[in-house]
């Protein structure tokens, strides 16, 4: 068997090569494949300039030689394969190198700014070119995570969750670069180590070591809710403390029995969270209930949703990543798992404009990237940190970030392919 | 006689057919001895050629060398003495003629007529020159008067001859020459050998030369050699056909090939005998002898003959006269002894056994009849009675990878505890600090400079306060740390603010004091002061009682329970039981566990009383841990053993593991998960399942499951502190290469 039949075929109007079965060699890899589909490009349009291609058989990319892949596959060789291509997606650059003063605990990117929690109790926000804009400090303690809530022109709000149990609603303004707090969310009895808004920006979720989520409003007002303090407490002292209006939360959600590390809206009235406690939970805000329980094996430390694939990812203290379709009712489903980190996954990030890719960082130092249909082994892996890496976020503009315990917050350009775009 | 007369004819012929032919072609002579040197190489025509001839010739061709008669006699008597056998053939031919000429003169005489007859048997017409009739049955001559003709065509007529069988008995009898007499057949006349002649048969008959001089062993000349002369044998040239090749042979050969071309001729198959030709039927049999009665049973044995048997035995053995009634009434097959025991008095009146053949019939019988059964040996091979242990893979979960290190103290980390929320791990370095920790970040969130190196530190097991007790040196420090909720932070705060009471204390009672300063803002609230130095702290599960331990040979002072809510100190042990190790409290009754270097005493702190005093099997116990339940113990000692006590079982060591290869130096359990572990010099620490079951017939099951290794041993000292997460199925461990590691 040296020879297959192979039909070709992709989405990308561009490179469209007829349709007609191929004999190519049986032995023949990825370049050989790409070299192929150039000449047939070449033959047809003289004007084409070389293109790198990668190739999906029945949805799983080819990385080894096609014959190979057919039999790990158990695809019959008798028949015509089809085989679609798709333009390389090209090895993310490292970009920009944002220096912090300490330890990243959590980023999260807007179309243009950059927001980053640090071990040195403040957020920075930076554009995305790698100019710092602003310190957020406030905190008395370390910034767990940040979130940006809403923009409106030029005032945003965003959210730092800090170990010191409070989460800080700021509003920003990009073009005084005023910032101020406007609340302080005061409710958790553990340190806040998860915040995440809710996508009208209305309302975000909190997630604690104390095991429990708390739904608050993300509006600010200039009213402070009514907090019953404990007699003892010194009003003074109290005053003193507190950095803009006290907000108290609109809804506690209860239920899991370890501490919450992650949490997420996977649509404007769910909320998704993982814990230590080996579950991942589906909340419906509405009514406070907890509507699904994916149970896994070991503690979760990050998950992240897709609403391109409706998928869940979970990195956790194995070294596993796991997808999870979360509206299977009949508990733990894993779809996949992807496995290549050595150390705890400690952020996952679905690709904002592409249902199959996504980025995970790990303790290993390494951050990779990932195509789903190629779950043995990750598209890239990026080995730009010096120590543990604690988050990662995509723009939408084209960019990777990763931020560690090396102090740096790296920005990584990768090419988002109009092909993929459409698809 | 009649065959030894044949043979000396049949040796005879030669010369006699040579003289004949020497008569009738004398010119040929030559060519006639040139044919007969194939039989007769001593030939007389060779002299000149052979050196020892003389001695060689044979009698018949000098007979034919000769034309006369006379001159034949004359030649004869002169070489008698070489050649008997000539001598006699020529006296017979001498006599035949005699004969001959005897009968011509007397031809009516009866013998003659006989001798004629005689004649007629002779067929040799070269040989006999008296009878010319040839070579025929000389029957034919039977009813004639003649038996033939001589040279001249005159009748020769049959010798008178008389002899009936009587004469010829007679002859027998009485002729001293009649084994010597030969019957001549062609001239019916009998001759009487010479001793020469007899001789020569003789020699013939043993198959002997007839000539007596001939040497057959002399040196003979080899003219044909392998060696090469320089002389050649023949001067002849070469045959032209040994120059070209044989055209026979050729065409033979090209048959040959031309047959093995068009597969005719095969080559010869040669038999390949590996694929098995031959099958060998019992290569699978197991010859040895135990195979071959496999299906064997061994006959019943006859058990020994006893004392009844003996030909003389004891007394008590032989029947009374009640016995023997008794047993001559029984029925046969009901008989305890078959026989009666008899009493002889010497071995040689013992008659012989009347019985004999009928107990062998019996004992065929019985060997015949009887139904055997193969009775089923059960083996038990001694390693299936263990207890099957399960696999570590089916006891999920325990750590298996080192996932984190904690960085960050200069010197040897003595001693590790955990929060009770499983967020903050502290330590203490000998270093001087006490540093905690952000578990799943592996920050280090503060350092707290003590002043001295810490031995230990312990975490209050309390969730709803945060305080931890640091021992270094001879004090005892109550830190807050205030990494909780503002809450948990105050109620620490206020159970630390109770007063003294002023009780009066024993003269080398710790004295409590309030830190101040900077130790203030460092988190540090309480010093306790101890007359000694500190080895560990450990807390009671509610978080007020405090134990402090002083390892001191010879004073009873070496415990203090510290109650923190009011500040007050006391000395349990009034006596002074031995070195103590380390110290514990019951998770949940008021027990309290002291290890000193051999045994563990547990007391009842209500009742004041030892309740038990576990044996430990070890030189030297370093360390003890208290399972979550409370029944059960483990204890690490520095002879490198771990031994697990079950309090409801024995107080002796209900299992014993010696895995590590140097000094234990930390165990402990886990709180929740079936897990327990210990932390040794050689660097490693040794995971282990222990399942407790409720069931108290069921014993804990222990497994080891896991080695963690990733400790660098420094200063010969490896692992000094190993603990569990509180929740997770994670383990810390503290090491002298002045890191902390979590494995998960």
């Amino acid at each position: 068997m040296s020879q297959l039949q192979a039909r070709f075929f992709t989405e990308n109007q561009r490179y469209v090569v007829d349709d007609v079965p191929f004999s190519i060699p049986a032995v023949s890899a990825v370049q050989d494949l790409s070299n192929v589909i150039n000449k047939l490009l070449e033959a047809k349009n003289a004007s084409h300039s070389k293109v790198e291609f990668d190739f999906l058989v029945r949805g799983q990319f080819l990385r080894t030689s096609l014959s190979a892949h057919m039999e790990t596959e158990g695809i019959s060789t008798e028949e015509v394969v089809e085989i679609e291509y798709v333009e390389r997606i090209t090895a993310p650059e490292p970009e920009e190198c944002m220096m912090h003063d300490d330890w990243i605990s959590s980023v999260h990117a807007d179309t243009e700014w950059i927001l980053t929690g640090s071990y040195d109790k403040t957020a920075r926000i930076w554009s995305v070119e790698g100019k710092a804009v602003m310190t957020v400090a406030g905190h008395t303690d370390v910034v767990k995570d940040v979130a940006w809530v809403k923009r409106d022109g030029l005032t945003a709000v965003l959210l730092t969750a800090s170990l010191d149990q409070t989460v800080l609603l700021w509003e920003w303004n990009s073009e005084r670069n005023k910032v101020k707090a406007r609340h302080c969310c005061r409710g958790h009895t553990g340190s806040v180590d998860t915040v995440s808004a809710d996508p009208t920006g209305s309302k975000f979720c909190s997630g604690s070591w104390d095991k429990m989520l708390k739904i608050w409003s993300a509006v600010p007002t200039d009213e402070a809710d009514e907090v019953e303090e404990s007699a003892d407490r010194p009003r003074k002292k109290q005053k003193t403390q507190h950095l803009g209006l006290t907000r108290t939360p609109l809804m506690t959600l209860s239920g899991h029995n370890e501490a919450v590390s992650s949490v997420l809206w996977s649509d404007s009235e769910e909320v998704c969270s993982a814990s230590w406690d080996h579950t991942i939970r589906l909340w419906d805000v509405e009514t406070g209930t907890m509507k699904t329980t994916l149970t896994g094996s070991k503690v979760f430390n990050c998950i992240s949703y897709s609403p391109l694939c409706r998928r869940l990812a979970s990195g956790s203290s194995d070294r596993h990543i796991r997808l999870w379709d979360p509206r299977t009712k009949d508990g733990s489903l894993v779809l996949l798992s992807l496995t290549s980190h050595t150390g705890w996954v400690t952020a996952v990030k679905w690709a904002p404009s592409h249902e199959h890719q996504l980025v995970s960082g790990s303790l290993d130092n390494l951050v990779k990237l990932w195509d789903t249909r190629s779950c043995k082994a990750p598209l890239y892996d990026l080995a730009a940190h010096e120590d543990k890496v604690f988050c990662v976020d995509w723009t939408e503009s084209e960019l990777m970030l990763s931020g560690g315990a090396d102090n740096k917050l790296y920005t990584y350009r990768y090419s988002a392919c109009q092909t993929d775009v459409g698809a | 006689m009649e065959e030894s007369s044949s043979n000396v004819l049949s040796s005879e012929k030669p010369g006699k057919m040579k003289r004949t032919k020497k008569r009738s072609k004398g010119k040929e002579e030559e060519q006639e001895e040139q044919v007969f040197n194939f039989n007769k190489p001593a030939d007389e025509g060779d002299d000149d050629d052979l050196s020892d001839s003389e001695d060689s010739v044979y009698s018949g061709l000098e007979d034919s060398g000769s034309d006369s008669e006379e001159g034949e006699e004359e030649e004869e008597e002169e070489e008698s003495h070489g050649d008997d056998g000539e001598d006699e053939d020529d006296a017979e031919g001498e006599q035949s003629q005699q004969l001959q000429t005897e009968v011509k003169k007397k031809g009516s005489e009866g013998e003659e007529e006989k001798k004629a007859d005689e004649y007629e048997h002779d067929s040799s017409d070269e040989e006999d020159i008296r009878n010319t009739v040839g070579n025929i049955p000389m029957e034919w001559y039977k009813d004639f008067p003649h038996i033939g003709y001589d040279l001249d065509g005159k009748k020769i007529y049959k010798p008178i001859r008389n002899k009936d069988e009587l004469d010829d008995f007679l002859d027998k009898m009485e002729n001293p020459d009649y084994w010597r007499t030969v019957h001549d057949k062609q001239t019916e006349s009998d001759i009487v050998l010479s001793d020469e002649q007899v001789e020569l048969v003789k020699r013939l008959q043993r198959g002997q030369f007839g000539d007596v001089n001939f040497n057959e062993y002399q040196p003979s000349v080899e003219f044909f050699s392998n060696e090469v002369m320089l002389h050649p044998v023949t001067n002849r040239p070469a045959d032209k056909r040994s120059f070209i090749p044989s055209l026979t042979e050729k065409e033979k050969v090209s048959k040959l090939v031309h047959a093995i071309k068009m597969g005719w001729i095969k080559p010869r198959r040669v038999e390949d005998d590996s694929r098995g030709r031959y099958y060998d039927l019992w290569a699978t049999e197991d010859s040895s002898i135990l195979a071959q009665h496999k299906m064997h049973l061994p006959a019943p044995k006859i058990p020994l003959p006893g004392h009844q048997e003996s030909y003389n035995p004891p007394p008590e053995y032989l029947f009374t006269d009640e016995e023997r009634t008794l047993w001559e009434q029984q029925d046969p097959s009901d008989r305890k002894l078959p026989f009666v025991p008899k009493k002889f008095s010497s071995l040689r009146q013992v008659p012989a056994f009347p019985r004999f053949i009928h107990e062998r019939f019996e004992r065929c019988l019985d060997l015949y009849l009887c139904p055997r059964q193969r009775k089923m040996r059960v083996n038990v091979n001694p390693e299936d009675l263990i207890p099957k242990l399960p696999k570590p893979k089916d006891l999920q979960p325990f750590p298996t990878t080192q996932s984190l290190v904690y960085r960050g103290h200069s010197s040897l980390v003595r001693s590790i505890s955990v929060s009770p929320s499983g967020q903050w791990l502290a330590s203490g370095s000998d270093d001087g600090s006490v540093r905690f920790w952000e578990v799943c970040s592996s920050r280090c969130m503060k350092t707290v400079q003590v002043g001295g190196a810490v031995k230990s530190i312990a975490w209050n097991p309390n969730p709803s306060v945060c305080l931890i007790a640091v021992a270094l040196d001879t004090v005892v420090l109550i830190l807050s740390p205030s990494l909780a909720d503002k809450q948990v932070v105050l109620a620490s705060e206020r159970l630390l603010a109770g007063q003294q009471e002023e009780e009066p204390s024993e003269g080398a009672g710790p004295v409590w004091s309030e830190a101040e300063g900077e130790e203030l803002n460092q988190g540090i609230r309480l010093k306790i002061q101890h007359p000694k130095a500190i080895h560990q702290v450990a807390w009671h599960a509610k978080g007020d009682y405090l134990a402090s331990v002083m390892p001191d040979h010879s004073s009873h002072l070496q415990v203090f329970i510290h109650q923190l809510s009011r500040r007050r100190s006391q000395n349990p042990f009034r006596k002074n039981k031995g070195l103590v190790q380390c110290v514990s409290f019951h998770p949940v009754r008021p027990y309290f566990f002291v290890a000193t270097q051999r045994s563990v005493r547990i007391y009842n702190l209500v009742k004041q009383e030892m309740t038990k005093k576990l044996q430990a099997n070890s030189k030297w116990i370093s360390s003890m841990a208290v399972h979550p339940g409370g029944d059960h113990v483990i204890c690490g000692s520095y002879d490198c053993r771990l031994s697990w006590f079950d309090l409801d079982l024995s107080t002796k060591p209900y299992k014993m593991l010696r895995h590590h290869k140097k000094a234990v130096r930390g165990v402990a359990y886990h709180r929740s998960y079936p897990l327990f572990a210990s932390a040794s010099d050689d660097g490693s620490v040794i995971v282990c399942h222990g399942t407790v079951y409720n069931d108290l017939l069921q014993n804990p099951l222990i497994v080891p499951v896991k080695v963690l290794r990733g400790h660098v041993i420094t200063h010969d000292l490896g692992v000094l502190d190993v603990t569990f997460h509180p929740t997770q199925p994670w383990i810390f461990s503290s090491g002298a290469d002045a890191t902390i590691r979590l494995f998960t």
